[in-house]
């Protein structure tokens, strides 16, 4: 078995791991809403973009002048190339000092560049002080979360580590009592080290001062006690103005950890005094890594993921990091934005294999504070690699050979729908053809007719006699096409019964997104080529709507960049981006009211691409159309596991996601869940089924069909 | 809210005691129970300043005085050069910080040119303190007291 399904077997079996990260799942999403109220979080991560979005040059005239600034003020500035001359240097500050022991507080960039065993190897013992970092180092782990690196950690394992190494009675129970023990045991090591070890979390260049955050205030004992401080940090923590610094301040810990300001802000400018220091001042340097980030920064969309302020928080609401953590989930940085940085500063194998695991939700580019597009960077990356490296040319050929072409999609359906249909009949056949892993959810079977055809032969006609001004352009998108035509019929008769007119492409081709998520963006320029001849011209109708916010999603943002070199396509893709709506949003816009036909209890799930993608989560309007009937759901909003080929590719992944999507469901009580997206109908539908749940699964142009009534 | 009431309301929500008091009655508190405290660092009352030398065992208690206070975070600053002042508010027990309403800004940004001021032509080391040392890295419960202080008092004279 390959490694990788070996450590996300490994993780999706500790209980530990699993329960940790459900609880700090939840306990998170909480405390950043609370943390952000009364506050415009997007009007405060725009600002927050804009402040680390800086070109090159002028990044490169920061430094000088922050160098010079910090070099008037007595403090040393070393620029290392890589991780080993910024090792090297750190040593040997070390050895000049005779330290046998460094204490350090919490810096990514010192893991990045692996200096706790280079310090070992040359003789110096680093002591961690943050107690996480501590607790790892003690278990001689990675952290497994940017800001929390011992969350895999119960307090069980954290006193059999205490007991093990430090020699002490402890009461595995008590965690005041383990925290006691560090405070006392930690505490002989700021007065023993003659060096301390600190990142920085930002470094103003106006004065040449740096400000660090830390709740334990290990972060200022560490810069206070030793007599040497060394600060470890890469050029994208330079920002020009106290203002610039206190406004990432304003949202860092908010994202982290749902505070509204760490403990501690420790703004330190040059060599103070030290009275350790024979000489009464303090020795202040400042090494600067580069690792890459010079020539990253060139290049305007490397240049985004520097933005990045390692808050963590796109680790914290990430589904595949909610049911795996940030040892399969990372390498050194983790979560979503560690698979970029893994790209940008460790190998390429290693960062193939975490930008795999993305499924494409977005929550990490909805949580950013510092507003960088992750999901998206990660798409594009992982794209760029994969043609790199040639893999899964079978993709490819599908993509390219098979989706841009409706007639080879027809044909392949039909096919399809005939072989599964005995597959389906014979469920011996059915446990043979898929392996045990994929076996978590039961697949639907393609239709031998498709939408299009069934609506030219039931509706096309009808249309002409809606008595209506407004006509609702539909795109069906493939899902809806070959497998859930009947979904689309429901929308027809729906909105004919409200009195819209209903037209469809003449010809149904892909939207492209297979190919955009997987990174082919060859294929995906042939496919969305051939879907733009299909759209609409602007005259011939009011809305474009569509049932799988996915296509949605991928029609207005992604289109423009794939016909971007073709005036005219351009120009149709504009106007089609204006004009998207997903079913709720037309109907909310509509003022369209109901009333239940049977009284039926229902919960809403919101897709991934709805609510990240189309920005409008549809709970709300479904809440206020049936008031008594609408039960709310937890996390309504977190994935399903589906993401398209990643429910492929990492199976069990996606049945782990999806179980935690199936328990609250069954929470709600409903009788039916309703959501938007045809491949969240499929998982979820598909899941319960396997799971012999007896609850229904409907797009809301089904569940509107056949449920209620129009007032 | 005024800039008084939101920071007393953020300072509470960080677990701090928080004491308003006017100046007359803060000097007669002091007059009755300076003696409890290790370490007093006072600009307003400098006449009950007393220092110690505080080393790894740490020290009871400390009261020292903010330079400004932040109502939107509840935070204090402490301009701490000397070495002493930034052990003493590290390595006490009880932390008390004593700040006059007149210096509480409204918000973070209010701070910057405090900031500038004080690192513009010299070296300088300035602390923002938003309760007491705390950790969450064992299970994500919440402790007091991993390396400095576990408990902290706000006195805010008006």
């Amino acid at each position: 078995m390959k490694r990788v399904y070996r450590d996300i077997n490994k993780a999706l079996s500790d209980e530990v791991l699993q329960q940790n990260l459900d609880t700090f799942y939840h306990n998170y999403r909480e405390s950043h809403r609370k943390a952000y109220e009364g506050l415009n979080f997007n009007d405060l991560r725009k600002e927050v973009g804009v402040i680390k979005s800086l070109k090159p040059e002028d990044r490169f005239a920061l430094f000088e002048e922050f160098k010079n600034n910090v070099e008037k003020a007595g403090a040393f500035v070393f620029e290392a190339k890589d991780s080993k001359e910024a090792c090297e240097y750190i040593v040997s500050v070390c050895k000049r000092h005779n330290a046998e022991y460094v204490v350090k507080s919490k810096s990514m960039t010192a893991e990045e560049i692996k200096l706790n065993p280079y310090l070992e190897r040359n003789g110096i013992k680093p002591i961690e002080t943050d107690l996480g970092e501590w607790i790892i180092q003690l278990a001689k782990e990675t952290p497994s979360h940017m800001i929390m690196p011992a969350i895999h950690k119960n307090r069980k394992q954290v006193a059999k580590l205490f007991r093990e190494h430090l020699n002490v009675d402890v009461d595995e129970d008590d965690i005041e009592g383990m925290v006691k023990i560090a405070r006392h045991y930690l505490r002989e090591y700021y007065f023993k080290a003659k060096v301390g070890i600190s990142g920085a979390n930002v470094a103003v260049v106006e004065t040449g001062t740096i400000g660090i955050v830390t709740n334990e205030g290990n972060g200022r004992l560490v810069t206070t006690i030793p007599p040497v401080h060394i600060v470890v940090l890469g050029y994208e923590k330079l920002v020009k103005t106290f203002e610039d610094a206190l406004k990432i301040l304003r949202v860092l810990p908010k994202n982290a950890t749902g505070q509204i300001i760490s403990v501690y802000v420790t703004w330190i400018k040059g060599a103070v005094e030290s009275l350790n220091s024979s000489s009464g001042k303090k020795e202040l340097h400042f090494v600067f890594v580069d690792n890459g980030r010079k020539a990253l920064m060139d290049n305007p969309y490397f240049n985004e993921a520097l933005k990045c302020i390692r808050c963590g928080s796109c680790a914290n609401v990430c589904p595949v990091y909610g049911v795996l953590g940030g040892h399969v989930f990372g390498h050194i940085y983790t979560g979503p934005i560690g698979a970029i940085l893994t790209s940008f500063y460790h190998d390429d194998k290693k960062a193939m294999e975490l930008l795999s695991l993305c499924c494409g939700c977005k929550a990490c580019s909805e949580i950013c504070p510092a507003n960088i597009d992750i999901q998206k960077l990660i798409s594009d990356i992982y794209g760029g690699l994969r043609f790199k490296y040639g893999v899964d040319k079978l993709r490819s050929s599908v993509y390219s050979g098979v989706l841009s072409k409706p007639s080879a999609m027809k044909r392949i359906a039909k096919v399809g729908s005939l072989i599964l249909k005995t597959v389906e009949k014979n469920s011996h056949l059915n446990s043979c053809l898929m392996p045990k892993k994929h076996d978590f959810r039961v697949l639907p079977v393609p239709k031998e007719e498709s939408f299009s055809s069934l609506f030219r032969k039931k509706f096309e006609a009808l249309q002409t006699t809606v008595k209506s001004e407004k006509t609702v352009f539909f795109y069906p998108g493939c899902a809806i096409e070959y497998v859930y035509p009947e979904i689309g019929e429901s929308v027809v008769k729906f909105l004919n019964k409200i009195g819209l007119r209903v037209k469809i492409p003449e010809k149904m081709v892909c939207c492209g997104y297979p190919a955009v998520h997987d990174g082919d963006k060859i294929s995906a320029k042939r496919i969305i080529n051939e879907s733009v001849k299909y759209l609409p011209v602007e005259e011939s109708f009011d809305y474009f709507l569509v049932l799988c916010p996915t296509c949605g999603t991928t029609l207005k943002y992604l289109f423009r960049e794939f016909v971007s070199d073709t005036p005219r396509e351009y120009k149709k893709v504009k106007f089609v981006e204006e004009k998207i709506v997903n079913l709720s949003r037309l109907l909310d816009d509509l003022n369209v009211k109901v009333k239940t036909k049977n009284g039926i209890l229902f919960t809403y799930h919101i897709p991934c691409h709805q609510n990240r993608g189309l920005h409008f989560n549809g709970e709300k309007f479904l809440k206020s159309l049936l008031p008594n009937y609408y039960m709310p759901m937890r996390d309504a909003d977190r994935c399903c596991g589906f993401g398209g080929s990643f429910s492929i590719d990492y199976p069990q992944v996606s049945k782990a996601i999806l179980d935690k999507k199936i328990e609250n469901i069954v929470d709600t009580n409903a009788s039916v869940v309703v959501t938007e997206c045809p491949g969240c109908i499929m998982q979820i539908r598909g899941g319960l089924l396997k799971r012999n749940i007896p609850v229904e699964v409907k797009h809301l142009s089904e569940f509107l069909d056949e449920y209620v009534e129009v007032e | 809210m005024n800039d008084i009431d939101r920071f007393l309301k953020m300072s509470e929500y960080v677990g701090n005691r928080n004491v308003v008091l006017a100046r007359d009655e803060f000097e007669r508190f002091l007059e009755e129970n300076v003696g409890s405290y290790d370490f007093v660092h006072l600009k307003c009352l400098d006449r009950f300043n007393k220092v110690c030398e505080i080393q790894k065992e740490g020290i009871k208690s400390a009261i020292v005085e903010a330079d400004f206070a932040i109502a939107e975070t509840g935070t204090v600053v402490i301009e701490s050069k000397g070495e002493n002042l930034r052990r003493a508010t590290s390595l006490c027990d009880n932390l008390s910080v004593v700040v006059d309403a007149s210096r509480i800004v409204p918000n973070l940004e209010g701070i910057a040119d405090f900031l500038r001021e004080t690192t513009q032509d010299s070296e300088n080391y300035v602390s923002f303190i938003t309760g007491a040392s705390r950790t969450a890295d064992i299970e994500m419960s919440l402790t007091l007291g991993v390396h400095g202080p576990e408990e902290m008092t706000v006195y805010v004279l008006k």
